[in-house]
């Protein structure tokens, strides 16, 4: 079944729960700016319809039948790696980051974990459907805000590997700044920032993916694994 | 001395020789019957210890005895070959010589009581009163030289001899008393009884002789006299003999085969009883013709038989004491093993059975000894083991399968080798007691499993208990929050829907704002709901496993928290009651140093050895204070952690923090690639 409305964005939505996937479905058609070639329930029919309809974007619940586990983040993974121009949204009643590390585990690209209460924002959820559409990848504020608040370090993090001021512009960067401003906080010139910046994606093993991509990847090993310790 | 005991054996067999040939000799009781077994007796005692007085001086009795009968057998023998009946004047010196014999003899004997038991004088009045009995010797002298009746002369000849066995025991009650007086010793009572009796026995002896004196020398009073004559000399050799065996007289030091001295024995008590029964059928012949004569001498030689028999076993029993036979002894052994639970029991009784039963010099018995600490052992001697390595000594050890438990050690006999069958004796009574000790082993460590087994079966009813509180607890406070916040909030929707409703009826301006929000509280019970949801169980410790679970855990924590997780520890999986119960202590943790600690940092590690699963929490905080000891929450989470196996341990001094420190036996799940 194909859409002849190109401006439109074909969506399909997997959810277990009955309401909340029609709500869902309502919700966004009634925007207009998406039509939902799909709502199924578990992460087969999932696979299935995405096979099918080849949508643009995929909204997944994390929980399905049959386990009720992490089964919405093994399907994003199985729908990337088999069609990577398709992006998925990761919807979660869990405001964790540990399931948006294992949902970004192999990668940012495409990718959304946004919690479940966000399709109340309309606006945040089609942001993050063109977002994922795009290529690119959001992850909730809520798991930001938690991991930018959290004290914790661990010993093992691979940011051991950096020097103090690499670790300071990964800091900078972590609040959302981009090279200019950074360079202006720490009162270095903009390519000495990127300089740093480009060294910290390699030892981070980000060289390969794009600049953006780098970038939250980055942000969120940063912030995966804790600020340096402190003296 | 040499030339004292072959003279006097010489002489003895002489008399003897003699004696027999003169069928009717009245005198050849006497021989057998006192001579004999004093002269043995000596020779022996000689033998065994040739410089002791006491030993020397009963030599001499029955040396001087035996000459005193070479006298009188030739008297008599001359006298009925010569076919003469002596007249005064030959007769005179002859029967002179005869009675000096025998008063040196009696004196002798005296002399020997009187001295018991070492033979040396220990009084001053004792050499005087001891020399003038010498005195005695020139009394027939006297009595011939001072005019008299003959009758009267004859009464006073043979007299005093018969006193003096009475005059030695009379010295030596004497004796006895002083020496108690002076010393103390301990033995002393018991040698004033004996004294006493001898006294006793001695004084009967001298009176009869007055008797047998004043009605006349035969019939039945001669039996009387021969078998009173020789009673001092039976009494006093054999006597000694056991005396100085069983008792070890003062400085009478020699050891001698217990067979020597029963035999010794034996010899005595047979040749008084000869003497004895010679005697008696001397009497007998006096009145009756020589067939019933001999006849009565027969049957009264039977009956006394018993007498005999009985005479012996006393000697026995006394000297070899009463010996079971092997077989005894390990009956009674067992018996005693039966009751051996308590080896410092068994360990003394073991070794002074062992010594008195083989006669050992002494015995070292060690009982599971060489195990561990906490298990029954114990050591006991008999005897005293020398110090010396280079001394004789045995050592049997005890095995029980591989186990060593212990050894029994000895020293050589007292007297005597030692046989094959003491050795077996000795090896069956090592199994035995290995055996015992064993089995005490086996109670000891059984008393100590359970007591183990109780107090764990009590810390685990209470532990029991104690759960199953804390799962009360806890469902109360979900019900509390699920009814008192959730459906409260809900209900409050509900309110405000009705609210929006109305807006919209009466005027569509403010209904935006209150759908606002209601989607804002909406939000909030979700929040809440999640909350509840995580608090019952954190999804990602089902979903991502302990490390993840942790992790997130710490990053909600207001102050900073160090955590090492090893890197074999991060994508593993365990079964989930170790799961939940290794995060139920980290979160309990947490809690307690947000609570209580009033600390600036937390650090937690988690890292596996040796198949165990490895937490530790620490913080510096204020730490436990060592008065109250620890709270309900630490001991929920240990009643947590000893459920799945595990065991934990609280490490805190008042200002320096606390750690927290669980070791959980790992059973591992599969392994996740987070």
């Amino acid at each position: 079944m194909s859409e002849p409305m190109s401006g439109r964005m074909r969506v399909v939505i997997a959810e277990d729960h009955y309401l909340v996937r029609e709500g869902t479905r309502r919700l966004l058609e009634d925007t207009g700016e998406v039509v939902v070639v799909a709502a199924v329930g578990t992460a087969d029919e999932l696979l299935d319809a995405v096979h099918r309809f080849r949508p643009d974007a995929v909204i997944a619940d994390i929980r399905m039948p049959p386990d009720h586990h992490t089964e919405g983040i093994t399907a994003a993974h199985a729908i990337r790696a088999a069609h990577p121009g398709i992006g998925v949204v990761v919807l979660s009643q869990h405001a964790n980051e540990q399931y948006a590390f294992a949902l970004f585990q192999h990668g940012t690209d495409g990718l959304a974990y946004l919690l479940k209460e966000r399709i109340g924002e309309l606006e945040e959820l089609l942001r993050a459907l063109r977002e994922v559409a795009a290529g690119r990848s959001v992850i909730d504020p809520r798991i930001v805000e938690v991991l930018v608040g959290s004290l914790t370090r661990t010993t093992d993090a691979p940011l051991s590997q950096l020097t103090r001021r690499e670790l300071d512009v990964l800091r900078h960067m972590a609040q959302g700044k981009n090279n200019r401003s950074i360079a202006e906080s720490l009162s270095l010139s903009e390519s000495t920032i990127e300089k740093h910046v480009n060294s910290t994606f390699a030892k981070l093993g980000l060289a390969e993916e794009t600049q953006l991509h780098r970038r939250v990847t980055a942000v969120l090993t940063y912030l995966r694994y804790g600020p340096e310790p402190a003296p | 001395m040499r030339v004292l005991a072959v003279s006097g054996g010489l002489g003895l067999l002489y008399a003897v020789a003699l004696g027999a040939g003169l069928a009717a000799s009245r005198t050849l009781p006497w021989a057998l019957g006192a001579v004999l077994p004093c002269y043995l007796a000596g020779l022996s005692l000689c033998w065994k210890a040739p410089g002791h007085p006491v030993a020397r001086r009963l030599l001499a009795v029955g040396s001087w005895a035996a000459l005193g009968l070479v006298v009188r057998f030739t008297v008599a023998f001359l006298g009925s070959a010569a076919g003469w009946v002596p007249g005064p004047a030959v007769s005179w010196p002859l029967l002179l010589l005869a009675r000096m014999v025998d008063v040196v003899a009696a004196v002798m004997v005296a002399r020997l009581l009187a001295l018991l038991p070492d033979g040396r004088e220990h009084h001053p009045y004792e050499r005087v009163a001891l020399r003038s009995l010498w005195l005695l010797l020139a009394a027939p002298l006297v009595v011939m030289l001072v005019p008299m009746p003959l009758w009267l002369r004859l009464r006073l000849l043979v007299q005093p001899e018969a006193w003096m066995p009475a005059v030695g025991a009379g010295l030596l009650v004497v004796r006895s008393v002083l020496d108690t007086r002076r010393s103390g010793a301990r033995n002393a009572g018991r040698w004033r009884t004996v004294a006493a009796a001898a006294f006793a026995l001695f004084a009967g002896r001298g009176s009869m002789r007055l008797f047998r004196m004043w009605q006349g020398d035969d019939g039945p009073a001669y039996f009387i006299g021969c078998a009173l004559g020789a009673l001092p000399y039976v009494v006093v050799s054999a006597g000694l003999v056991y005396g100085a065996f069983r008792h070890r007289l003062p400085g009478l030091d020699f050891t001698a085969r217990r067979s020597t001295v029963y035999g010794l024995l034996w010899t005595i008590i047979g040749g008084w009883y000869l003497g004895m029964v010679t005697a008696l059928g001397l009497t007998a012949s006096q009145y009756l013709p020589i067939s019933a004569a001999v006849l009565v001498a027969v049957s009264v030689t039977m009956l006394c038989q018993p007498l005999r028999r009985q005479a012996n076993r006393l000697a026995a029993r006394h000297v070899f004491g009463v010996r079971p036979s092997n077989f005894e002894l390990l009956v009674q052994f067992g018996t005693t093993l039966e009751h051996a639970y308590d080896l410092t029991l068994l360990a003394p009784q073991l070794a002074v059975s062992l010594q008195e039963w083989l006669d050992l010099r002494w015995v070292r018995v060690e009982l599971g000894t060489s195990g561990p600490g906490r298990l029954p052992s114990a050591d006991g001697t008999a005897g005293v083991p020398p110090d010396g390595a280079g001394s004789s000594r045995t050592r049997v050890g005890l095995c029980y399968g591989d186990d060593a438990l212990g050894f029994i050690e000895y020293g050589p006999k007292d007297e005597g080798r030692f046989t094959p069958e003491d050795r077996d004796l000795v090896e069956t009574l090592a199994r035995q007691a290995a055996l015992a000790v064993h089995n005490a082993r086996l109670n000891a460590e059984l008393s100590i499993r359970i007591e183990e087994v109780q107090r764990q079966a009590s810390e685990l009813n209470a532990s029991r208990t104690r759960l199953v509180q804390a799962q009360d607890t806890e469902r109360r406070r979900i019900e509390r929050q699920l009814h008192d916040g959730i459906q409260q909030e809900l209900v409050a929707l509900v309110a405000k829907l009705r609210l929006a409703r109305n807006q919209l009826c009466r005027n569509g301006d403010t209904v935006y704002t209150t759908l606002t929000e209601l989607q804002d509280d909406a939000c909030r019970v979700i929040d809440g709901l999640r909350e509840l949801a995580h608090g019952i169980h954190p999804p990602v410790l089902t979903d991502q496993g302990l490390a993840a679970a942790v992790m997130s855990r710490a990053r909600r924590l207001p102050i900073p928290v160090t955590v090492e997780i090893e890197p074999s520890v991060r994508p593993a999986r365990f079964t989930p009651d170790i799961e939940e119960a290794a995060f139920f202590l980290v979160s309990e943790a947490f809690t307690n140093v947000l609570k209580h600690a009033r600390a600036g940092r937390v650090t937690v590690r988690i890292g596996r050895a040796g198949g165990s699963l490895l937490l530790d929490v620490s913080d510096d905080g204020v730490g436990l204070c060592p008065t109250t000891g620890p709270g309900s929450g630490l001991t929920g989470m240990r009643d947590r952690i000893e459920a799945v196996g595990g065991e934990l341990s609280i490490i805190s001094r008042p200002g320096d923090g606390t750690t927290l420190r669980a070791r959980i036996t790992e059973t591992r799940r599969e392994t996740t690639d987070v």
